[in-house]
């Protein structure tokens, strides 16, 4: 069921009315009536792993009231591996070990032994990587007494489980989302109002630019022995904005219904592409993943303090294991790798964060550097995404070295049957709404609401891309 | 709660309005559509004379080359459209006839095309924007699955099959940009391809027992006074061997055998498509074996 399905259209109203009118005695039984709505919602993809799901919410939530009761730290230590292992190890099996196993048998033959692996014909369950994670923060912080162990079962597979963050995030912490659940939600009218909002303007980015973004970047890689540098410079534009509409996008609505049933969830994108360093990039995108590999790896890990060494292995470890976490496939490795290698020089320098302040720019030379500074951060994300899109390494090799040795830089007729340039407009007005909006949450909020709410509905339904349905690409992580 | 539904409500309101305003333009917009394809040009047309109408898919298309015919001194369109099925092809027919055309011959290549009596989306959707104004349009999709979101829910087709009829191909309809569907007499010649596919299998490809487009096609002619001409019309030598031409010719006699009449590839511009050196060839066999004054 996603999102911008009909399917969902029909789920959502039903499930919002019987919160706010029949199940809404209680915290418990607005609770109870989120957690089936959301079981319901997770066996629409595939009920067979709704079992892992509970079993996964179950282990977390008795590992974690074990390691709060635990006597001896032998004890807490022992729960604490436990679900730690049994987390990792549902997530090594379903999604890495066909990886390992191949790649394993690669290294075998090249050095001339013959090996052929034993693959594992497994379906990834659906936003196992996101679950997973809400699993592991819950416990892990138990286990360094930052946060209580919950004893409520319904509490507790609700913070794991809840529907509009269970197949695509945002990757939510205890601390945060679950004293919401553990008081009785009252409607408000103000939340819920932006709730729509954020809603519809998720809808915009998904089947307004990401789906059809999708059409001419699909077009344009898997077809890019054939095109022109001018082509292959916007494929990778066009995939930088798909892969943002659809996963802000998600989290837009993600948000925005979450705020329907009162419950705030954490801000996933911070126009990630108006930053002026890759270390702001990445404080703006994706930004629940981010935090969370900084907070339960990074630091962990001594983070920035000791040597030069301890930084520069940091670093490239939280960017090559968040490149993994969205696949099992070098690509994704190597575009962790690329963003390591584009921030070091930042986090050696100390200029990590050295634009944390909003950007205000006036007519003078220094706003001309800050222009420049996002476009030259834009092309940076382009090229790394092209490795994250692209099937293969040496794809996106060619596809680079194709851009700087064709050099043509002529309109061309593409397989979806558009001309290469004819998006461009498009994402050029999408740009500047951003860009007008950049210190709200969305565009559509605030003065004149009705009327942005009338052309966003306008450009959804005479813009979008409906014919060529995509799922949203993070779903597959 | 009660400002919320009302909001709600407003919104909900305010996109029905949206999707009928956006459903009322864009048919204004395709009701004078006049050089975008063949499907418009006859629904926008008036009552035409012709002595041979030509229509199929791709197959037809691009192997009768009506220029031949018009040289005979018979008034030839070719209305074949790639992609399109039989469904398609018995609308179009019955859209003339509605329109008042005054047909002598319909050539309807019909072999490929007889193992399915599904539409074909993408040529199918071309027909939706006149749903609403014409009464054989209506009727020929009323037993389809979605006949009732496409005919009731206001904007539904444009955004269904927004690749086709959507905000693109309204700007072109707008501007009355200009195709080559209607060049050359809606023949389209092909190339030979250095790359093209010349394997192709239908030795599991089956003709449908009876089918119901075929049989349209056929009784629209025999009530309407119109000489039909089945034909089937060649393919590359990878097939030759696979009896689906056998297979069509038991299931439906009446319909002539053309497959072999053009089989060296070198007149193929892909398996199933002959280049126009091919088509010419076939095209003079044809006016030869039908049209003899």
């Amino acid at each position: 069921m996603f999102f911008n399905s009909l399917a969902f259209a029909i789920f959502l109203p039903i499930v919002f009315f019987l919160y706010w009118f029949v199940f809404n005695k209680t915290k418990s039984t607005q609770n109870a009536l989120l957690i089936i709505a959301s079981y319901y919602f997770y066996s629409c993809w595939d009920w067979r792993f709704l079992f892992l799901l509970v079993f996964s919410t179950f282990l977390d939530y008795y590992t974690g009231i074990q390691i709060e009761k635990g006597k001896s730290e032998r004890s807490r230590k022992f729960w604490f591996w436990l679900s730690i292992l049994v987390n990792l190890g549902f997530l090594g099996i379903f999604k890495y070990y066909n990886f390992f196993a191949s790649s394993f048998a690669d290294l075998l033959n090249s050095t001339g032994l013959k090996a052929s692996p034993i693959l594992l014909n497994v379906i990834l369950p659906v936003g196992i990587s996101f679950y997973t994670f809400h699993g592991l923060s819950y416990v892990i912080d138990i286990y360094y007494k930052r946060i209580k162990a919950e004893y409520n079962f319904v509490d507790y597979s609700l913070f794991v489980s809840y529907f509009p963050l269970l197949v695509a995030g945002p990757i939510e912490r205890a601390t945060h989302l679950l004293p919401q659940v553990k008081v009785k939600r009252e409607f408000d009218f103000e939340k819920a109002k932006e709730g729509i909002c954020q809603i519809v303007w998720g809808l915009v980015k998904k089947v307004v630019i990401a789906d059809t973004c999708a059409t001419y970047a699909n077009a344009i890689f898997d077809n890019y022995t054939g095109m022109n540098s001018f082509s292959l410079i916007l494929g990778a534009i066009y995939f930088a904005f798909q892969i943002y509409g659809d996963f802000s996008g998600y989290s837009d609505i993600a948000l925005g219904v979450s705020k329907l049933f009162g419950l705030d969830l954490l801000r996933n994108f911070n126009y990630p592409y108006f930053s002026r360093d890759i270390a702001e990039f990445w404080r703006r995108w994706h930004i629940s993943l981010s935090s969370w590999f900084r907070d339960y790896l990074y630091i962990p890990l001594g983070g920035s303090k000791g040597g030069i060494w301890m930084k520069i292995r940091n670093t490239f470890i939280i960017f090559v294991v968040s490149g993994f976490w969205h696949g099992a496939n070098w690509t994704y490795i190597v575009w962790g790798f690329i963003n390591a290698v584009y921030f070091l020089p930042l986090l050696l320098s100390d200029s990590n964060r050295k634009n944390m302040d909003a950007i205000v720019l006036k007519w003078n030379f220094d706003s001309a550097k800050v222009l420049l500074s996002i476009l030259y951060t834009f092309l940076l994300t382009c090229v790394a995404w092209v490795f994250f899109r692209a099937r293969t390494i040496t794809d996106a090799v060619l596809y680079l070295k194709r851009i700087f040795t064709n050099r043509e830089f002529n309109f061309q007729y593409l397989q979806n049957e558009r001309y290469n340039y004819e998006l461009l407009l498009m994402i050029g007005v999408f740009v500047l709404v951003e860009w007008n909006n950049r210190n709200k949450v969305e565009p559509l909020s605030g003065k004149r609401n009705m009327l942005k709410l009338a052309l966003a509905i306008t450009a959804i339904i005479a813009f979008g891309t409906f014919s060529d349905y995509k799922e949203f690409i993070y779903f597959q992580f | 709660m009660k400002r919320f539904l009302i909001y709600t409500i407003k919104i909900i309101v305010v996109a029905i309005f949206i999707a009928v305003a956006l459903d009322g333009i864009y048919t204004a917009i395709f009701m004078q559509s006049k050089n975008r394809g063949k499907i418009e040009t006859v629904f926008n047309s008036k009552a035409k004379n012709y002595d041979v109408v030509i229509l199929g898919s791709s197959r037809a298309n691009n192997h009768f080359v009506s220029q031949m015919f018009e040289d005979k001194g018979l008034k030839t369109f070719n209305y074949g459209m790639s992609g399109g099925h039989l469904f398609e092809a018995s609308l179009m027919l019955k859209l003339m006839i509605e329109r008042k055309y005054d047909i002598k011959n319909v050539i309807l290549e019909s072999d490929l095309n007889l193992s399915s009596d599904h539409e074909a989306e993408g040529i199918a959707a071309l027909f939706l924007p006149y749903i609403h104004n014409s009464g054989v349009i209506k009727k020929h999709f009323s037993n389809q699955e979605n006949f009732n979101e496409l005919y009731y829910i206001p904007f539904y087709r444009y955004i269904k099959y927004d690749a086709k009829i959507g905000i693109r191909e309204t700007f072109f309809t707008t501007i009355h940009k200009k195709t080559t569907a209607l060049d050359n007499l809606g023949y389209y010649p092909l190339e030979k391809h250095k790359n093209g596919n010349m394997k192709n299998n239908i030795t599991n490809l089956n003709p449908l027992k009876h089918n119901k487009y075929y049989e349209e096609i056929k009784n629209i002619c025999k009530a309407n006074h119109i000489n039909f001409i089945p034909i089937m019309t060649p393919m590359c030598e990878n097939v030759v061997g696979m009896n689906y031409f056998d297979k069509v010719k038991k299931t439906y006699p009446e319909i002539h055998n053309y497959e072999n009449v053009v089989v060296e590839n070198k007149y193929f511009s892909s398996c199933g498509h002959m280049t126009d050196q091919g088509a010419k060839i076939f095209t003079a066999r044809i006016i030869k074996d039908f049209f003899k004054k």
